[in-house]
């Protein structure tokens, strides 16, 4: 499928396909595909960046390709070189030697160097950027009044406005709104713009709790109903392990390894933050404020989400996010328990944990890889083996 | 006091006309000047940014009878810039008022570019990133973020360098001499009121001048705190 927006490089006048799913254009499907019918365009589409620098103790060496599809998360510690890497992304700093290709076409290699005004990129910084001498629906315009002529505008102010639910902030000044508020304009003002790509950078650091609550939502809804594809950097697992589909995962200046995310998390370097595990669930309703989960032939139930926390947006699949430490294994299944999520697993593997005296038990369930923190005894105790099938109490789940 | 002002000779007149065109001629050319050295200054990581910061700062340092003496040097018959307008049939630069328009933007070339530069600064790099990142050019980013967001600077630099140019004395007696309509600014013309004696005359001139220096600096002060304050 083609990646959203990205033709416009070669041909202005074509369209893409994440503006039809919201039914904005109909008949454009038949356009599209003939007019991508060379073998490159069904080549997963991806931005390649190789980056050699070095500042004092600070070095970052990467070539790597990053994929242009759903939400990619860049996740490090602090200093690890994720910003560093966006904003050349972008080509707001313009590094000797860098390269750096979207799709197909060049952004930055030897002399040539493309100004970041000319890339069809929207950003999000860390803290508040609104301009502060224009009003939010000046800020939300900036970009939008700015466009070429030839530029396909597909996501037009009202949508925007209704996407992120902005109206009725729109007279306001940048210095009324609250953090979050002006996180979901700087987002909106972004996405006029009409981005082939949308980079974040750390956009929900600088929020407390409750701001983030505010805008993780509406980074979902925009992954899934613009299918721009985003590069989102981050220090805080939790909302990588909420958003993210894939995971970049960054050391010291180097891309350590980079995978989906479900198996991304298997990785030892991130179960010594915490192990945890994700779990993709397909929802069947709620009764009683219980919803009714899937995966695969298993089923579970979870305290639904309050209608205040989802708005007017109901999703039919679910992110399950599951902490190592959150899930007990049994031999047989267990009746006498409060513990009513009960799936049926098999042992794939070990692994050591943080912790001398635990282990990390590698499970499977529905083709899903789950993650199970025990103490080494009681593995011993058990007889734990690979290819044993046993039962996994699940005590905790987040829901997103 | 009042029956001073009205014993003003046509000769004052002139004066006052021409300080205030040579004040307003110094501060259009250095906004229009001063405003790219400013904004490259507060971007540039070039080594050569310390020389140039040295050089805006000179007039700051340097006696104005130095700076004078080598503009003289340079833009009268015998310098390189005057001998060679004058090859090329045009007179050279000493004694006229180009020659002392061009010695008071070099003169006051430090009070355009330090308030530009502090605000430049104060706004930082995010706000033209923002801009950018928004598909914004440079020349679009001038226009419509770093001007309305420093216009606080800018006000306080055309102020500053309008009254640094009503006070200067030195480089346009030394580079210009003293000639009616063309060279005699104010300041000039209270010195020679006073080297003829004439104190009345240079008394009410010079009370004139302190009174307007009084006032634009007063303005000058009062946009700063209200700029301070953030309602920029």
């Amino acid at each position: 499928m083609a990646i959203p927006g990205t033709e416009h490089l070669h041909n202005p006048t074509t369209s893409s396909s994440w503006w039809q799913r919201l039914g904005w254009h109909a008949n454009a499907k038949a356009n599209n595909q003939a007019r991508h019918s060379t073998p490159a365009s069904n080549a997963p589409k991806s931005l390649r960046v190789a980056l050699q620098l070095q500042r004092g103790a600070f070095s970052l060496e990467l070539n790597n390709c990053l994929p242009l599809q759903g939400i990619t998360a860049l996740f490090g510690r602090s200093g690890c070189g994720k910003t560093t890497l966006l904003r050349a992304i972008a080509g707001l700093d313009r590094h000797a030697g860098a390269q750096v290709q979207f799709i197909d076409t060049v952004w930055q290699q030897g002399n040539t160097f493309l100004p970041v005004h000319q890339r069809r990129i929207g950003m999000v910084f860390q803290e508040s950027s609104l301009l502060p001498h224009l009003s939010v629906k000046q800020n939300l315009l900036y970009g939008f009044n700015r466009l070429a002529k030839h530029i396909d505008v597909h996501l037009k102010p009202e949508q925007v406005t209704q996407l992120l639910e902005l109206a009725p902030l729109l007279q306001q000044a940048p210095e009324q709104l609250s953090g979050g508020q002006r996180q979901r304009v700087a987002l909106g003002r972004a996405l006029l713009s009409q981005p082939q790509l949308l980079l974040l950078d750390e956009p929900l650091a600088s929020l407390d709790q409750q701001s983030r609550g505010e805008i993780l939502p509406f980074l979902q809804r925009i992954a899934n109903t613009t299918g721009i594809p985003m590069l989102l950097v981050s220090h805080q697992l939790d909302d990588v392990v909420k958003l993210a589909d894939h995971l970049v995962l960054m050391q010291h200046g180097r891309i350590h390894s980079q995978g989906p995310l479900q198996q991304q998390l298997l990785q030892p370097e991130l179960a010594a933050i915490g192990a945890m595990s994700l779990l993709h669930a397909q929802s069947h309703g709620s009764k009683h404020h219980l919803l009714k989960l899937s995966i695969g032939q298993q089923q579970l139930q979870l305290p639904a989400p309050l209608p205040a926390n989802t708005t007017s947006y109901s999703p039919t699949s679910y992110r399950l996010r599951i902490q190592a430490r959150d899930v007990a294994l049994s031999l047989k299944p267990i009746s006498d328990s409060s513990v009513s999520n009960q799936l049926q697993v098999s042992i794939s593997g070990f692994s050591p944990a943080p912790h001398p005296a635990e282990t990390l038990v590698e499970l499977e369930l529905e083709g899903q890889p789950l993650q199970a923190l025990l103490t080494t005894q009681s593995v011993e105790r058990l007889g734990l083996q690979i290819g044993q099938r046993v039962f996994a109490q699940i005590k905790a789940v987040a829901l997103d | 006091m009042p029956e001073l002002f009205l014993a003003l000779s046509p000769q004052d007149w002139q004066a006052i006309q021409l300080t205030l065109k040579l004040c307003l001629y110094t501060t259009l050319i250095l906004l229009l000047l001063g405003t790219p050295l400013a904004w490259w200054l507060s971007l540039s990581q070039s080594k050569l940014r310390t020389a140039i910061q040295a050089i805006v700062a000179l007039p700051l340092v340097l006696p104005p009878t130095v700076l004078g003496f080598y503009l003289l040097l340079l833009l009268g018959p015998h310098g390189a810039v005057g001998s060679t307008l004058e090859q090329l049939g045009f007179t050279h630069l000493a004694f006229s008022f180009s020659g002392i328009l061009i010695g008071s933007v070099i003169y006051s070339l430090p009070f355009t570019v330090q308030p530009l530069l502090e605000s430049f600064r104060r706004m930082g790099p995010r706000p033209l990133e923002v801009a950018a990142t928004l598909g914004a050019s440079k020349l679009d980013q001038l226009f419509s973020v770093v001007l309305p967001l420093c216009r606080g600077g800018f006000i306080v630099a055309a102020t500053l360098t309008f009254a640094h140019t009503l006070g200067e004395f030195g480089v346009i007696l030394m580079l210009g001499g003293s000639i009616p309509g063309e060279t005699q600014v104010l300041s000039v013309l209270i010195y020679d009121h006073t080297e003829a004696m004439n104190y009345a005359q240079a008394h009410q001139l010079s009370l004139g001048l302190l009174i307007a220096a009084f006032v634009v600096l007063f303005i000058v002060y009062g946009l700063n705190r209200r700029f301070e304050r953030g309602t920029v």
